[in-house]
């Protein structure tokens, strides 16, 4: 391998009991994982052994499922707030990212700049702050709103946000920030001492037109959805334009779609560990998830049945309809759909062996569709423990990943400038 | 009256300012939480104040702990109610029940300029949306029963429904539905800390507080706001010593002129424990630790270990705040 080849950066998405909707059914999931804080130490530790360069953790503020009788059935209705959660990893480890989702929605900037701050204090430098907005019904309910904000309304909040919390991260700590704006009023520069990477990272995820723009002016990180290498492709080329247009270096956002592998030995025991997990799913929580993303209620039809004929509606777009085309195509009954759909969450899944894993990551990575990826294991510990020792080596052997950390810093491991305070 | 022989004692980090807080690194305030529980010291209560956001800090020293309290600093202006309360609930569970939330009753005109809202609050709508804040916290906090999680594989349910309540608050300054995507605290809820209450304030206190810190007054007037708050407690339906008055100070003098005078207001019968305030260095704890606590000790007045797991079965309060 040669010094200077350019190596993909990986992210370990913590999620409770693992990324497939029905992990925590799964004998060998940690089913206590949502309030069980050793065990996520023992993620960052697996995940920091590897060389990953940070771990993501996602959040919503309030319930995912607004339907009690599914929300039951899944694990995703408790947690730990990401925040205090990523604190709390900080003490427990030493090198690895901690990057932590929260929405521009229902913050002030002031108050987030600082708590990511403190946490980039308290881990010498490793911390990365998410923008995400918020678009639930259930979390604005929490909120005093009595709705939702339009799409422009939330992305115009989110970019005075974003130009606020830089504004306060890039401060020399001593003159007013005195910002006034439209959502926001802010005075005073940060009260904390100066960041010891400069300062926290800043990812953001939205696919939008709006959101890319703000990735393309704000962000040092950006996470994806992905299904095929031309849709990761596109998006990659999109994003890097926009940078340019902005005046920055193609190499100054860092995109990292996600991906959700699943590795065993031989493929055929990859494609049995998919089965067995696609089997836990819940046949009301498959076809709730399904209807709502068909929007069109099929509990009444036989579940063993086929997909009945679905009116074309506004809400169909041309992904859902390659659903449609799929179950079609393939003879699926609902169940089957249900289960395939509700298993994979539209993210990208590689199923084999680690040679077979490293060769999909590494045609995307060479191929200019990612400069590295968020890894969503199906379950915890065990698929993340599975990618550590399986994968990881087989990248490393090939020298597209890390054999130790170069720097202590997020900024350093993921190849970023430090920013100039002003 | 009937009340507990030991004191209950926490310390108070003095804010340093300017350089001095950047010198303080997280590696430095965790051992000094490390000697003060070693010294089975009740709890740790955190401002909000350079060089860390308290409550980060708390969740960072919760796992290089195990068994002192840890108390945060959080304002009303600078969090949502359901924002903060996720926070608290989260670090109650990262922590094993040894959180607490410290909130005061005064509004900070700093924070009303850096948080959107710069003409501030007048003091009654502040008073106000206080109350309906501590009420909406503490509602979320009970917003999961304790055995409302099943985790039944096999059975494909992971918690029963009918355990998980919505707040449904509705009120002048917030409406919140809830429920916290936080489970319930392994000691019921975290402990609510007040401090800089004016007379206006003590209802509020009386029904909603765990702990109410005080300033060192003369015995008469301590003994007067005792009584008062206990009435109103009672008045509340609280049992005697629901409310823990700790008595904020700063030692002086030797160690055994200091323990005088902690000896003598806790005889006194009008407060529960001390807040101590030390400067965040060693010496300052070791002089305490070494000197004063040893003292107390040796009169029978404070604890050479700790009586339970949690921060409230440590204080010896039941479980909840307002009910």
């Amino acid at each position: 391998m040669t010094a200077n080849r350019r190596q993909m950066k990986l992210g370990a998405f913590l999620w409770a009991t693992g990324h497939h909707i029905a992990a925590w059914r799964h004998p060998n999931a940690h089913v206590t994982a949502g309030i069980d804080i050793d065990h996520y130490i023992q993620l960052a530790r697996t995940a920091e052994a590897a060389k990953f360069d940070l771990i993501f953790c996602e959040d919503a503020a309030g319930l995912r499922e607004a339907n009690i009788a599914i929300a039951s059935q899944t694990s995703r209705s408790i947690g730990f707030e990401p925040i205090s959660l990523l604190a709390a990893l900080a003490a427990q480890t030493s090198h690895i990212g901690l990057v932590a989702t929260a929405s521009t929605s229902y913050n002030e900037p002031y108050g987030l700049a600082r708590a990511f701050s403190s946490l980039d204090q308290i881990s010498g430098g490793r911390s990365g702050w998410n923008l995400v907005t918020s678009a639930s019904h259930i979390e604005a309910a929490n909120f005093g709103s009595t709705g939702l904000r339009p799409h422009s309304d939330r992305y115009e909040r989110a970019r005075e946000f974003a130009t606020v919390v830089a504004g306060l991260w890039h401060g020399d700590g001593a003159n007013a920030l005195n910002h006034d704006g439209r959502n926001f009023s802010v005075r005073d520069p940060l009260d904390l001492p100066p960041s010891p990477q400069g300062a926290p990272v800043m990812v953001q995820a939205g696919a939008s037109d709006e959101g890319r723009d703000l990735a393309a002016r704000t962000a040092d990180v950006v996470f994806t959805a992905a299904q095929t290498f031309e849709e990761a492709k596109a998006f990659y080329d999109d994003l890097k334009a926009r940078l340019v247009a902005c005046g920055r270096e193609p190499d100054d956002i860092k995109i990292m779609p996600g991906v959700a592998p699943v590795v065993a030995a031989s493929e055929a025991e990859a494609r049995a560990k998919v089965d067995e997990l696609q089997e836990l799913i819940p046949d009301d929580v498959g076809v709730a998830l399904l209807s709502s993303y068909l929007s069109t209620d099929l509990s009444a039809y036989p579940v063993d049945g086929p997909l009945p004929e679905l009116p074309a509606t506004e809400g169909m777009q041309s992904r859902q309809a390659l659903v449609v085309e799929q179950s079609r195509r393939d003879n699926l009954s609902i169940r089957q759909l249900a289960r395939h759909f509700a298993g994979a969450r539209g993210h990208w899944r590689v199923v084999g062996t680690p040679a077979q894993i490293a060769d999909e990551l590494q045609a995307r990575f060479e191929g200019g569709a990612a400069d590295g990826f968020n890894v969503m294991p199906s379950y915890f510990p065990g698929e993340l423990d599975a990618f550590a020792t399986l994968v990881v080596p087989e990248l490393q052997r090939r020298g597209l990943f890390r054999q130790d950390y170069e720097g202590r810093t997020l900024r350093e491991h993921l190849g970023l400038k430090k920013p100039v305070r002003k | 009256m009937s009340r507990e022989r030991t004191m209950h004692l926490g310390i108070s980090f003095s804010p340093g300012s300017g350089s001095a807080a950047a010198a303080l690194d997280f590696g430095l305030f965790a051992q000094l939480v490390q000697k003060a529980e070693a010294n089975a010291l009740d709890m740790v209560v955190f401002a909000d104040a350079a060089p860390f956001e308290a409550t980060t800090l708390v969740a960072a020293l919760a796992t290089v702990t195990s068994r002192i309290g840890l108390v945060a600093a959080a304002s009303t202006v600078a969090h949502q109610p359901y924002n903060l309360a996720r926070r608290f609930a989260s670090l109650d569970v990262i922590s094993h029940g040894r959180t607490g939330w410290h909130a005061s009753m005064t509004q900070s005109p700093l924070e009303a300029a850096n948080f959107s809202r710069p003409d501030g609050f007048s003091p009654d709508g502040f008073r106000r949306r206080t109350e309906e804040y501590l009420d909406i916290v503490q509602g979320l906090w009970k917003g999961w029963d304790t055995d409302a999680l099943l985790f039944d594989k096999v059975g494909g349910r992971f918690h029963d429904p009918a355990k998980m309540h919505l707040l449904d608050h509705k009120g002048e300054f917030f409406s919140v539905r809830g429920p916290l995507n936080v489970a319930r605290s392994p000691q019921d809820t975290p402990a609510l800390v007040m401090s800089s209450l004016s007379a206006s304030d003590l209802d509020i206190a009386a029904r909603t507080a765990d702990v109410v810190l005080t300033d060192e007054v003369s015995p008469e007037s301590a003994k007067l706001f005792h009584d008062d708050l206990t009435a109103r407690a009672a008045a509340c339906r609280r049992e005697p010593d629901a409310v823990k008055i700790f008595v904020t100070l700063e030692p002086s003098g030797t160690p055994a002129e200091t323990a005088d005078r902690l000896e003598a207001r806790f005889q006194s019968g009008t407060c529960h424990g001390f807040n101590i305030v030390l400067p965040p260095q060693m010496a300052a704890l070791d002089d305490f630790v070494g000197g004063v606590l040893p003292e107390l000790r040796q009169r029978g007045l404070a604890r050479y270990d700790y009586a339970g797991a949690t921060l409230r079965a440590n204080l010896g309060l039941a479980g909840g705040g307002a009910s």
